[in-house]
């Protein structure tokens, strides 16, 4: 584990930084993936909700060390519908693992998306994935279920929840676990 | 560029390219219906690992392996067995196109499509030409595949038949090849035959040990042909257990055998998947090491046999009880034989081959609230007088079937799921069960006035009830039938919480809370069950007297307890009191955790995350979420949780007495339950894993008892060492909360507390 190169940078992602930062996003995220997501995921996400997409930068070079990618959106399957984040990728460029680097991006993209009213957060993670059940879990996250085989190396995953806002307990009719989610997390 | 009359074609490539020119890099332009599904979906041309045609410099598109090439018979072991771990990484919920789709052999027998037994062979004749002699090896290789391609159909076909997650648990994707769909399963046996006896004439110069080891493996495909077939039968489970005994008795001899085979890798090729009906890029092949297929051969083997005694129908509790017990093994059977199971349930409306729907409700709702009753009597349907009150009790039991039954069903249906989504199932049953309860409350209200029942009064028992003094309710009617469905939703409610431990949903610090609801839930079911038991004391006592109420001309109300009645009321009052020990138990084991984890909460040693997110109250909405919309029993507010889990008037002294008490009374309650029959115990059938899973709740209880004594040692030190209960410092253990799968019973996370030398 190497020393943080001083104090990191964390900046918004927009839409001008897309040459310069898009190539070493997709270069880190991929690296802990068995599939790659194409060029339109990460577009999907990137220009629709850059401003809920955070960037950990190294000071000295400014190159990317890490990056969250987020997006927040009224979801359908409640009634009413709730504002639902979700956390769609997250990643750390192993040398500054243990830093607290990850904490800080999922602290940004929460903070930005409480700023925009969203109502929760949710997130799916590897059941292996200790490290990242523990940060979620630390701020404040739950395990609302499990998802059985859920990736396609055959591990299962964890639906981690945090509630911003109470549910109304009159105005909610479906208060089910279950909803189809197809993103990848 | 197309043409035809009908087409105008435009060239829009000039407007197109100063359209786009506007835009820069990455802008996305879409409409609101493409969503991240879509987007998921892409692909980008040229990069190896999303084009499934881009090739590598210098690679050829195609794999260059020739079929026709002589094979040794070490080498045919070789491949055969490399099938076996591909077919079991099937069986697990890999693609065929990752697993038996990769052999070269295969696919060359598969396409072009077969659709004769001639056709299905990776060497085919050329049509006029007289059939060549052929290497007896072919020959040995292609029954062999031929057996594991048509086995592989019938189990596609079983489970897509049934309830089952596509992708989540199986993949029944075939890319459109065949899986020797059109070829009768009578000619590939007799191929499989005319090969082993080809291998048995062989045998001296291939050596006794080879033909012995092909032999068993063309064996083993005859048999699971043989298996699948009897299947379809759904009788006498010992002659349909044959071929699976045959099965496990074969697997030992051939994983020894295993040593005499040479892998071929160059006959597995990922290439072959460009060729399938997929956008996939070709991806690896799922590599199971021998080890791993033989573990999960075999398990599969004895789960083959053991399903099939489901079919031997003894009573609707015994039945739960054995699908329940079935599927909670670790590991779970594969999808194939829970498939199986659904099969033998549920196929054509018929209950395990030969039982109606309506049978197996009744016989549930004999045991469970309403023992010789004339709601049950089926002579009712034949009264044709609309005002007999029989016709009317018939039309009404009717109606409360047609609204139960796929309530009743579905929770069979639901637990030969994965675990994960029994859980998530049986989150929604409960809101569905909250409706059958409301409605049968109707019939139930009707049906007291057609029987012109009375109310009574009756006793909560003072152990059950909440002031601890058992206090007498207003008269009330006994409602068998919305009992009966209050009963289902509390033992569903209380699966959800069970399967949140096993599913490790729960993070340590939540485990007192959540042991409480569930001790909470296990009580007011036992209450239910002991109103339940009131009434049909009450009804016994009527019968036996002769001043049973009820429809007139009904020869059971004659007042003289016959034996088939008396065996009814003994069935029914035997299984009330098997479930309200088995409710006591629950409680007892879920308060002495709920106690201890409290302790070690207080103490320090199961310690909250820091949590800056969130609160205590937006946690508990979440946790409960699938228990809010349920109105009885209510879910407590959360102010009364937060006192449950937190026991802020006991000390904690007072608390690990408690605690140790409740183990006593547990572990006295297993100790009964432990001696009940099969019969008692509502577990025929399955009775080995029933008293199996007593004799886990039994360990649990003295694993639970020995961290309690070691807390209040601990604490019983520090008070002497610094000054009474409040004692200061923190108690000198180690508390470690074990993970599911290393506790006695997934469903019972008992903290291992060590104690730590404090002096070193």
């Amino acid at each position: 584990m190497a020393a943080l190169p001083g104090e990191l940078k964390y900046i918004q992602y927009e839409h001008s930084l897309e040459s310069v930062y898009l190539p070493a996003i997709r270069a880190l995220i991929s690296k802990d993936l068995s599939e790659p997501y194409s060029i339109y995921v990460y577009r999907y996400f990137l220009y629709q909700w850059g401003h809920l997409c955070y960037m950990a930068l190294n000071p000295s070079d400014s190159s990317l060390v890490g990056v969250i990618i987020c997006k927040l959106e009224a979801h359908a399957s409640h009634s009413p519908p709730t504002m639902r984040g979700y956390i769609a990728m997250l990643a750390v460029s192993a040398t500054y693992r243990g830093h607290g680097v990850a904490t800080a991006l999922v602290k940004k993209a929460i903070d930005a998306m409480t700023h925009r009213n969203a109502d929760e957060v949710v997130l799916e993670t590897e059941e292996t994935n200790i490290p990242a059940m523990r940060l979620y879990e630390r701020l404040g996250f739950l395990r609302s279920k499990k998802l059985h085989r859920y990736y396609l190396n055959g591990n299962s995953a964890y639906r981690l929840v945090l509630l911003l806002k109470q549910i109304d307990p009159d105005a909610a009719t479906d208060l089910s676990l279950d909803e189809v989610d197809t993103g990848p997390s | 560029m197309i043409s035809s009359a009908g087409i105008v074609a435009t060239d829009v490539t000039r407007r197109f390219a100063s359209a786009t020119a506007t835009l820069p890099p990455g802008a996305l332009i879409k409409d609101g219906y493409f969503t991240l599904f879509e987007s998921v979906g892409a692909l980008e041309i040229m990069d190896p690992k999303m084009d499934s045609g881009c090739l590598a410099p210098g690679e050829s598109l195609d794999e260059d392996y020739d079929v026709t090439r002589p094979l040794l018979p070490s080498e045919v072991l070789g491949i055969i067995d490399q099938l076996l771990c591909l077919e079991m990484a099937w069986h697990l919920g890999y693609p065929l196109s990752q697993t038996l789709f990769t052999n070269v052999y295969i696919e060359a027998m598969l396409n072009p499509y077969p659709t004769t037994i001639q056709e299905a062979d990776f060497i085919r004749p050329r049509s006029g030409e007289p059939k060549a002699p052929r290497d007896p090896m072919f020959s040995v290789l292609r029954a062999y595949c031929l057996g594991l391609l048509k086995a592989c159909w019938y189990v596609n076909e079983r489970i897509k038949f049934e309830h089952f997650y596509e992708e989540e648990d199986f993949v029944t994707n075939t890319y459109r090849r065949s899986l020797l769909d059109d070829i009768d399963r009578d000619e590939i046996r007799d191929e499989i035959m005319a090969a082993r006896t080809l291998v048995h004439n062989i045998r001296h110069e291939i050596s006794d040990d080879m033909a012995q080891a092909l032999g068993f493996r063309l064996e083993l495909r005859t048999a699971f042909l043989r298996a699948i077939e009897l299947s379809e039968l759904r009788s006498n489970p010992d002659s349909l257990s044959l071929p699976w005994v045959q099965m496990k008795a074969l697997w030992d001899p051939i994983y020894k055998s295993r040593h005499l085979g040479t892998p071929v890798p160059e006959a597995f090729s990922t290439k072959i998947q460009r060729k399938l009906a997929s956008t996939m890029p070709p991806r690896p092949i799922v590599q199971l090491s021998f080890e791993e297929t033989y573990g999960h051969f075999k398990k599969l083997f004895n789960d083959g046999i053991d399903v099939l005694k489901v079919l031997s129908y003894s009573d609707s509790q015994s039945l739960l009880n054995f699908v329940l017990a079935f599927q909670a093994q670790k590991p779970q059977p594969l999808v194939y034989i829970r498939t199986l199971l659904q099969n033998f349930l549920f196929k054509d409306m018929i209950i395990l081959g030969h039982l109606s729907i309506r049978h197996v409700i009744d016989d549930d709702l004999a045991i469970v609230v309403m023992p010789h009753s004339t709601l049950l009597d089926k002579s009712h349907d034949s009264v044709e007088l609309p005002h007999d009150p029989r016709f009317a009790i018939a039309h009404q039991m009717e109606l409360f079937r047609q609204r139960a039954a796929q309530s009743y069903l579905d929770i069979f249906r639901a637990l030969c799921q994965n675990r994960c989504r029994v859980r998530r199932t049986f989150c929604h049953s409960i809101q569905d069960w909250e409706t059958v309860q409301m409605d049968a409350e109707e019939i139930d209200q009707l049906l007291q006035i057609q029987l012109d029942e009375k109310p009574m009064a009756y006793k909560t028992s003072p152990m059950t009830s909440s002031d601890g003094t058992g206090a007498s309710d207003p008269p009330a009617y006994s409602l068998p039938l919305s009992s009966w469905a209050y009963l289902y939703k509390l033992k569903l409610m209380e699966w959800i919480v069970q399967l949140g431990f096993e599913l490790e949903t729960y993070h340590p610090d939540e485990l007192a809370g959540m042991y409480w609801y569930l001790s909470y839930l296990a009580k007011t079911r036992a209450q239910h069950v002991e109103r339940i038991k009131a009434f049909t004391m009450q009804r016994l006592n009527e019968v036996r007297v002769g001043t049973n109420g009820g429809v007139r001309n009904d020869n059971r109300s004659g007042g003289f307890l016959t034996p088939q009645a008396e065996a009814q009321f003994t069935r029914s009052l035997s299984y009330l009191r098997a479930t309200i020990l088995d409710a006591a138990v629950t409680w007892e084991l879920a308060d002495a955790l709920s106690y201890l984890y409290t302790v070690l909460q207080r103490e320090g040693l199961v310690a909250p995350p820091p949590r800056p997110y969130s609160t205590d109250e937006l946690r508990y909405d979440i946790r409960m979420k699938p228990f809010a919309p349920i109105g009885l029993p209510e879910l407590p507010a959360y102010e009364s949780f937060v006192r449950a889990a937190t026991q802020p008037e006991s000390g904690t002294a007072e608390l690990l007495e408690y605690a140790a008490r409740a183990v006593v009374g547990a572990r006295k309650g297993l100790e009964v339950l432990s001696k009940l029959s099969e019969k008692e115990a509502f577990a025929v059938g399955g009775y080995k894993r029933w008293s199996d899973g007593v004799k886990r709740c039994m360990r649990t209880g003295i694993d639970a008892g020995i961290s309690i004594e070691r807390v209040r040692a601990a604490f019983a030190a520090r008070a002497k060492a610094g000054g009474g209960e409040g004692g200061k410092g923190k108690l000198a253990l180690k508390v470690e909360v074990p993970k599911p799968e290393k506790a006695y019973h997934e469903w019972w996370i008992v903290p291992k507390v060590e104690v730590i030398d404090v002096e070193k």
